[in-house]
């Protein structure tokens, strides 16, 4: 495997009796890059994360990370990657700093405790008892036992679930900080705005296949989609009196005007030359795209998509 | 990365978080003292029918192994369901750390725990009820290892009973109340009782008996063979089941 790849995954599948939880998955993930797996509940999310963190078996399917079969759960590989569970799992009578001080131990090159402290955010709280710390306080802890070890790769299931906005946007920063110093971030979310910000890749699992998957910008066809053009009609003008091409569906709600098109650079040429020309001007413009959640649901919601062959990953 | 290193470093982090939890420093402390003065009190001078021990002196060895117990089976069962029900032992697995420096961390503090133990109720037993230094300590020692071994295990070993932590008081107590009762923990038995007969199928029972011969004056080593191999029996058959059915995750709803 190329010095490159931080994770290889070749036709994986794996059932739990007559549930075929995943159902031939392939996947490669470079280093330094941080990818988002998306799905809805009971996609095979928590199955294919829990497999690559060796904490599942695979039923078949070549599965390689940072060149090891984590199936093996050799010491070397556990000591190069770091995890973060959906549960704080932390012994509640221990402080911050004594519960990254013992876990820093297990470790050949950890972090210094203090860094990992201030990184995550915790400096106030860095003599409190686990238990007494807030649900996203514990959450920030959980992701500093996880990058004690220094890890080459990191897993976050869920990292930002129960985080204020702040706190989100710093736990952002520093997943970003992660990959700047070359570290691979695998990362499942609810939140598109979270894959939006931090995914190199996304992958959209439904029904145990990745269903589709690419940059957040181009997924499913997002950079292809048809762009939405929405602005208050002047006082002045009906939409009659508009300067759109032939051909394209316009509704008028609330006093504004929205249609969607392929290219909308030339008729919002033509749209603004026209409100210059009256003295007018276009109050609310917006021009968007279909966002990444638009895209997620269209790509989640079909049943057609569940039940066709996945897209092959990257 | 020495493991035994690690199991040491363990152990500190594990004495903290002991200390710090009231319910199992109570367990483990409290009770047994609480009864060794109540039962001690009452108990009266007189010898226990073949035994050289007076009734008290016995109470005390009785609360040894009651704490023992306690530190071992109890807190062990408790601490490995609660830590499995909130992921801490699914994450310690997602660590570099051996299971053995894990498991090794938790019963070096159980360890800790039952020489303070040993040292404060054999201590009370010498100061208020005449009890003689054990006679043959090094007996005593041997049993109480023999005894740690075994109640871990059987600790471990039922956690696989376990659904969820919940559950976990209700079926640790569960199983160990009545076998504490018919095993002369409170009160020595008859011996060729019923209660004696059925007790002596249980490592509680023997484990009592083998520290009373320990402690007791006369010839020979103070060993009682016989007894301890009964509890490394139990300790095996606990091994054995939790090597093969021992859970690190919580059980969940496919």
């Amino acid at each position: 495997m190329p010095d490159d790849v931080a994770i290889s995954v070749r036709g994986l599948t794996k059932s739990y009796g007559s549930f075929h939880a995943l159902a031939g998955i392939d996947l490669d993930v470079r280093r330094g890059e941080v990818l988002a797996v998306l799905g809805p509940n009971g996609a095979g999310k928590t199955t294919a994360v829990e497999i690559l963190e060796g904490y599942r078996t695979r039923d078949a399917g070549e599965v390689t990370v940072l060149g090891a079969d984590p199936a093996r759960r050799a010491r070397s590989l556990r000591a190069r990657v770091g995890i973060v569970l959906q549960e704080c799992a932390v012994d509640p009578y221990l402080t911050v700093t004594e519960a990254l001080t013992q876990r820093a131990y297990l470790y050949e090159s950890p972090r210094a405790v203090a860094d990992v402290v201030s990184l995550v955010g915790l400096d106030e709280k860095a003599g409190a008892r686990v238990k007494v710390l807030s649900g996203g306080q514990q959450r920030r802890l959980d992701l500093g036992l996880a990058l004690i070890g220094n890890p080459e790769l990191i897993f976050l299931d869920e990292p930002t679930t129960g985080f204020d906005p702040s706190a989100r946007r710093e736990a952002w920063d520093v997943v970003r900080d992660l990959c700047a110093e070359g570290r691979t971030v695998v990362l499942t979310t609810h939140y598109m705005d979270e894959a939006q910000a931090l995914a190199d890749t996304v992958v959209v699992l439904a029904g145990g296949r990745i269903v589709a998957s690419g940059t957040p910008d181009t997924l499913g066809g997002r950079d292809h989609g048809m762009t939405t053009v929405r602005f208050a009609l002047p006082d002045s003008a009906g939409v009659g009196d508009l300067p759109l091409p032939a051909g394209v569906d316009v509704a008028v709600r609330g006093g504004f005007v929205e249609f969607a098109v392929l290219e909308p650079t030339e008729v919002l040429h033509a749209l603004t030359r026209w409100a210059l020309d009256r003295g007018e001007s276009l109050a609310g413009l917006s021009v968007v795209r279909p966002s990444l959640e638009d895209v997620y649901l269209a790509l989640t919601g079909d049943p057609a998509n569940i039940a066709a062959p996945g897209e092959q990953g990257r | 990365m020495n493991d035994l290193a690690i199991a040491a470093h363990q152990v500190r982090y594990e004495q903290k978080a002991y200390w710090r939890n009231p319910m199992a420093a109570v367990f483990t402390f409290a009770f047994p003292i609480i009864f060794l003065i109540v039962v001690g009190s009452s108990a009266g001078a007189a010898k226990v029918p073949g035994y050289t021990l007076r009734y008290d002196q016995y109470v005390v060895v009785a609360m040894l192994t009651f704490g023992l117990i306690a530190a071992c089976y109890t807190n062990l069962a408790m601490a490995i369901c609660t830590r499995r029900e909130t992921g801490v032992l699914k994450r310690m697995r997602g660590t570099p750390i051996a299971i053995g420096s894990y498991m090794g961390g938790l019963i070096g503090s159980v360890l800790i725990v039952v020489a303070l133990l040993t040292v404060l109720v054999v201590g009370i037993g010498m100061a208020f009820y005449h009890l003689h230094f054990p006679y043959h300590p090094g007996a005593v020692l041997l049993t109480l290892l023999v005894g740690i071994v075994t109640f871990s295990a059987l600790g471990l070993a039922v956690t696989i009973l376990v659904p969820n932590a919940d559950a976990a008081p209700a079926i640790v107590n569960g199983i160990y109340f009545p076998v504490v009762f018919i095993s002369g923990v409170f009160y020595p038995l008859a011996q060729g009782s019923v209660l004696a007969r059925v007790a002596d199928y249980f490592p509680i029972f023997h484990m009592i008996r083998a520290l009373v011969s320990a402690f007791e004056g006369g010839p020979g080593s103070g060993l009682r063979a016989g007894d301890l191999l009964v509890m490394l029996a139990w300790a095996a058959g606990g091994l054995w089941v939790t090597a093969r059915r021992f859970r690190w995750e919580p059980r969940r709803p496919k």
